[in-house]
This record gives structure tokens, sequence and C-alpha cells, in this order.
């Protein structure tokens, strides 16, 4: 009997543009209280799905029919859980 | 027969989810934009009829959360709540069907605040071509309040959406049982739980974030690390273009029609202090304000429709890594150029602006981009300084643009690490998809921005602007002997029928006249006592009081020069430069000695020197402590690095 893999977290930045991927629950705990508030805010909340259009300095993610632009750097603090398209 | 009560209802929503778009079809043309008192976040007020009984909207700003630390938040929280002057008696919740689970978590916060609420559904079309048909029965089972269709484009539902929000106001619907709204915050798990479950049974499905292939290529262009600058460089260039082409015919009309009132106002009032203080005080500082504002209206309109169109929110962003070097967020990149036609519209669109310290630096650093109205004092003085080489005077000419763009981003750097300091808020924006824009909203917002900004000119500067003409005009002087002697020899010039000659003459004696008043005027007195400290510059009496009387607009340093010298004032004049070039000082030592035009040059690239923008920073910063700093900090970097210019120049 082989033990399941446990999922592997990655900063959003290093999916692959056209990917999807599942913001975890303490996804957003690395970043100041202001954005983490603001972007749960705007649909990018825990467990919620989310694919990745345009990595680099102008990152841009799709939350449902949302597109939001994000900070490189606010999307490298974003933990994901990439999401097998195949399943 | 009594007066129909004044009912107040609140339009409140995420952003772009079709709200001031169906503020605007409610309030047509009897909409407004307002403050808060102590607020600098704008709201819209507008009135509509309904069954003959008027009723009040307040359109409040787009946000993403009551809870959030942010103006635009605590502001649309406190008026809910009733802590601001107008208190609303119902709320229109307005919710984007195209994007609904995130919308009724937002919603779910302000129905548990248990004020009188309808529901405006938007973007029912967008969603029924994305294939989403939505039961609005089911969503008002749910959320305990009634759910409307409604589109401010196609004007569906207004009537009784309207109807709807003025029952709920005037308490005449009958209550709905209260909705079992999570008492989480939006984004949380629970909170999004529910919404899904509404959703679900109002016939939504969870769709996959899908890729819209245009979108995706648009997105990509747009925000391309080069191709995304050189696109915005491109629409920019258009944009201004047009502006600059299209505003310069009623710029021109405006200024004729202004300079023709104050010509009535002379030929219909006898001669004396009342006419002198209308035309020249009242319609000639209103006059030079106003003809600003087709430039200001056309600027607006045509940013309404670019931002309308989606493209706005992905120049910011691409512009945005390049702009905190200097503690900018890329929404600052439009406001700076749009200075360089001039820092009123400058100012205003810094409006576009999220963070309340992005804004304020940005409004601080604006002024120092070179406006249109610096162009004459720079051809003038390059042109004096190197006078029959014209490469080096282009040069000059270009390193006053750069010195001014230089001296903008270094102040904003310097502001975000001392009295601005604190992290700017990062850079997390919707970027709303792409679509046709509204002609209307972008006239609404023209028409709103002309209006904040004539109700500048006709209160503060109209003042400032009679105080000045006071000081210039009082007291009065006595012509000299020579402007006498030469209206003497104009009139016998006319009785031996020489009257170009004698128009001539009479051109001289004026120009004498107001040499003469200038000289001897409360401010030609200021200007002896201030002297002194303009020396370090290579400043004499006449180029102290040249500068001071430009403090309301830097433009009128050429034309106080030209009066002084007794030359005319079109810079592109050879014969004008000739004058300027051999004026001299009381000591008989040339007026523009080369470091002398160095330091002048200088000073006018980074003083502030106009009014109607310190007015306006005092109005979009929030007061005048933000006007006077700017004025403060921007002089005495003027007088220094003037001073520093004209030791260089000197040695």
């Amino acid at each position: 009997m082989t033990t399941p893999t446990p999922p592997i977290r990655i900063p959003l930045t290093q999916l692959a543009p056209g990917r999807r991927a599942t913001v975890e629950c303490s996804a957003l705990d690395a970043l100041p209280e202001g954005d983490r508030c603001l972007l749960t805010a705007m649909g990018l909340g825990e467990r919620c799905e989310v694919r990745l259009c345009r990595s680099g300095h102008a990152c841009i993610v799709q939350v449902d029919t949302t597109r939001l632009g994000i900070d490189e750097q606010v999307a490298a603090r974003i933990m994901v859980t990439p999401i097998d398209d195949a399943s | 027969m009594s007066r129909p009560e004044l009912a107040t209802i609140a339009l409140v929503g995420n952003p772009n989810t079709g709200k001031t778009t169906l503020f605007n079809a409610l309030c047509g043309a009897r909409a407004r934009t307002a403050n808060f008192p102590g607020s600098t976040v704008d709201h819209h007020l507008g009135q509509c009829t309904i069954a003959g009984a008027p009723l009040e909207v307040i359109d409040l700003p787009g946000i993403y959360s009551l809870a959030l630390d942010l103006p635009e938040s605590v502001l649309c929280a406190e008026c809910i709540d009733g802590r601001l002057g107008t208190v609303p008696e119902a709320v229109v919740l307005v919710l984007d069907a195209t994007n609904l689970v995130r919308n009724l978590q937002f919603a779910s916060t302000v129905l548990r605040r248990g004020l009188p609420c309808v529901v405006a559904l938007t973007m029912t079309d967008a969603a029924r071509g994305a294939g989403l048909v939505l039961d609005p029965s089911s969503l008002a089972r749910d959320l305990g309040v009634p759910v409307i269709e409604a589109s401010g484009r196609t004007g569906i539902g207004l009537t009784a959406l309207a109807t709807a929000a003025h029952d709920m106001a005037t308490r005449q619907a009958p209550p709905m049982p209260a909705a079992p709204c999570p008492a989480a915050e939006p984004g949380t798990a629970a909170c999004a739980d529910w919404a899904a479950g509404v959703f679900e049974r109002a016939g939504g499905r969870t769709m996959r974030a899908s890729a819209d292939p245009l979108t995706e290529r648009l997105d990509r262009a747009f925000t391309h690390p080069v191709g995304g600058i050189a696109a915005f460089a491109l629409t920019m260039g258009l944009l201004f273009t047009s502006i600059f082409w299209l505003a310069s015919y009623p710029m021109d009309a405006l200024d004729a029609v202004f300079g023709w009132l104050a010509g009535v106002v002379h030929d219909v009032l006898p001669a004396g202090l009342i006419a002198d203080l209308i035309a020249d005080g009242v319609v000639s500082g209103i006059g030079a304000t106003v003809v600003f504002l087709p430039q200001i209206a056309l600027l607006f309109f045509l940013l309404a429709l670019l931002e309308d169109t989606g493209y706005l929110a992905r120049a910011a962003l691409s512009l945005d890594r390049t702009m905190r070097r200097f503690g900018l967020p890329g929404q600052a990149f439009l406001p700076l150029l749009s200075s360089h036609a001039c820092a009123l519209p400058g100012i205003m669109s810094t409006r576009l602006i999220p963070g309340r310290r992005d804004r304020l630096a940005t409004i601080l650093c604006a002024p120092f981009m070179s406006c249109t109205a610096r162009i004459p004092v720079y051809v003038l003085l390059c042109g004096l300084l190197f006078a029959g080489e014209p490469w080096k005077a282009g040069l000059a000419f270009v390193g006053c643009y750069a010195l001014g763009i230089l001296a903008g981003l270094g102040t904003a750097w310097l502001l975000r690490r001392t009295i601005l300091a604190g992290d700017g808020r990062a850079m997390v924006m919707e970027l709303p998809p792409y679509r046709r824009p509204s002609l209307r909203t972008a006239f609404h917002v023209a028409r709103d921005r002309s209006q904040l900004f004539l109700r500048n000119a006709a209160t503060v500067i109209l003042a400032i602007s009679v105080v000045m003409w006071w000081l210039s005009a009082f007291p009065k002087v006595q012509p000299s002997r020579e402007s006498v002697a030469l209206r003497h020899v104009a009139d016998a010039s006319i009785a031996a029928g020489d009257e170009d000659r004698a128009a001539e003459l009479m051109a001289t004696a004026k120009a004498l006249d107001a040499q003469t008043q200038a000289r001897g005027s409360f401010a030609a007195r200021v200007g002896d006592l201030v002297q002194p400290a303009f020396e370090p510059l290579g400043l004499d009496r006449q180029l102290t009081m040249a500068v001071l009387t430009s403090f309301l607009a830097r433009e009128v340093f050429v034309n106080t020069v030209a009066i002084q010298v007794q030359s005319g004032d079109d810079v592109a004049d050879p014969g004008t430069m000739e004058s300027m070039r051999a004026a001299t000082r009381d000591d008989g030592s040339p007026l523009f000695a080369p470091a002398t035009c160095a330091a002048l040059l200088v000073f006018y690239v980074l003083a502030m020197q106009c009014l109607p923008t310190l007015v306006l920073t005092a109005r979009e910063a929030g007061g005048w402590r933000w006007a006077l700093l700017q004025l403060g900090w921007m002089s005495t970097l003027a007088w220094v690095a003037g001073a520093i210019a004209f030791r260089l120049a000197a040695a």
C-alpha cells in the first residue's frame, strides 16, 4: 500500500501560465493584513480556484470570471496547490 | 397640498458592476459630484421622481468590502450606518450577475446591517450570453429582499427598481424575512459556501475560469514589459495630440470672449475704480483660469472613454514596476503625463489613484512637470542665454523638461520616505472586461470634473485675483512726462491725418503708463522689499517684480518684462528678443546677464508660480497645509537651485 503524496504547495508565480491551482487556507498568511483582506474581498480567498493567465512583473490571474492584476512580489507570497487539469 | 417627503437611497456595490451607469440613467443631468464633510472621497448625488415623489440617490464609490481600511470602504460603511450627515433610508445593492458569488459575499455584509434593501441585478444580458440564466425570485427568497433585473445601458428595470427602492425607503413595502447571512467576512470558506449555495439555487452553475482568447491576447500585449509601455506611449501621444488640437479652438474662443468682455466693461462703465476692478480683476482673473476648461473637459471625456474600455487598468499594471522605484504607483503615470499639458487636469486625474499616500505624493510632485504655460518663459530665457546658438538653446529647452521630471520624481521619492512614509497599497487591481465605452458615462464624468473646476475658478481663484489686481493697481500713479508728451504728439499726428503713427504713439504711451503704474504700485513696493532675497539669483528690482507678479501665473513673467523694457511680448519676434537683450538695469548693466538667465530658467522650472494649481492642490489633497507645503518646498528648491545655477554660470 502506498501513502498518498501530500499536495505540492508552490508560490503562484511558479505556476505555468494557463495552469489552474487552488488557493490554500493559509496561503495568504505571508501577506500584510491590508493586502490579504483586499485580495480576499476581491475573490481570491481560501479554497478558491485560480488560473494563471500571465506571469512576470505584471501577474494576471483569473478567479471565476474576474481577472486580477497582482504585483509580482505579492503573487510570489500566495501559496497555491496546482490542479491536474486532466482530473 | 403638502409636498411629498424626500426619501434618500444609497447605491452600493463592487466596482465595475454598472452601478454608476445605473445612477446616471436614474438621475441623468441632475446629478453632481459631492464630498461628505471632511472626506476627499467623491460620491455622486442626484434626484429622480417616482410617481410624483422625489427620491434622492447617493452613488457611493465601488468597494470590495465594508471592512477594508481604505477611504472608500470607510466612507461607505459610515454612510450606510448613518454616521455622515445624509442618512439613507434604504440601500440599493448592485450585484453583477456575471460575478455573482463574489458579489453575494459582499451583499451579505450589507444585508447584515438590517437596512431596508433592494437588489439590482445587473449584467444579466452578459450572463445570458455566457449561458447563465438566473432566477431573481429564488435570489429574493434567499436574500430576504426584492431582486430586480436592471440595466443602466438599456434602461430595463429602471422604473421597477426606483419604485421598489422608494417603497423600501418610505416603509411602504411589506417586510420580508431576514436573510440568514453568514457572520463570516467575504472570502472566508463559510461566506463563500453560503454564496455558492444561493447562486446554485438561483440556477447558477460554477464554471471553471476559462480563457477568452481575445482578452488573453490583448492582456499579453498591453502588459508586455516593452510592448505595453510602447502601446501606452502611443495611446497617450494620440490622446494629448487630440486634446491640444481639439481644445485649441474653444480655448482661443474663450480667450477672445473674456478679452471682449473686459473691453465691453471698460466701454460701458465710466472709467475708474469699479470698471478696472470688474474688467482687470474679475473678468481677467476668471478668464485666465476658465480658458483651460476645454482642455480639462476634453481630457476627462477621453480618459473616461479609455477607462471604460478596460485599457487603463492594464496600462497601470504595466507601468507599476517603473513608478514604484520612485514610491509612486503605476496609476501615477497618467496624471504626471497630463501635467505636461497643464497641472490642473493632471492633479484632478489623480482621482484614479486608489491609495491616499500614493495620491498625495502624485499631487505634490505633479506641478514640477513642465506645463505649456512655462513654454514662453523657456523660449525667452533659452533664447537670451544662447543667442545665435539654436542647438544649445534647444538642448537647454529639453534640459528644462528633464530637470522638471527629475525634481518631480525625486520629490515623490523623498515624500514616500519622510512625511508620506509607509507601505503604499500593493498593486492588486481588478482588470475589467474589455468593452465598448459609454459616451453617456464619459459625458457625465467630463461634466462633473468641469463643474468642480469652475466652482474653484468662481470662488477662491476669483478672490485672490482681485487681491492681486488691487496690489498692482494701487496706489494710482500719475502718467510720466514722457507719456504725456507722447500723447500730445499722437494728438498732433491725428490732426495731421497720420492715424497709424498716432496709434503707435498711443500704444507706447500706454505701455509707459503701465510701466509707471507697475513701478509705483504696492506690488512694486513689495518687490523693492523682497529684492534682497532674490539677490543670490542675480535678480534686480525689475526682475524681482516680474517674478512676484507672475506668482498668479508664470507666463505673466514675459508680459511684465515686456512692459518694463517696452517691447512686445511675442517671444518668437526677433525684435522682442533684441529689446530684451538690450535692456539694462538701473546701474546700466545688462538686465539679462547669462548667469541671471540660467538662474531664472532653473527657478521657473522648479517654482510653483501658479495660483490655480495651488488652490486645486488644497482642494484635492484635503487641506491648505498640503498646498502650502507644496508652495514652500517648490519655492525653496527653486530658490536654492537658482542660486546654485547663478553661482556656477557666473564662475
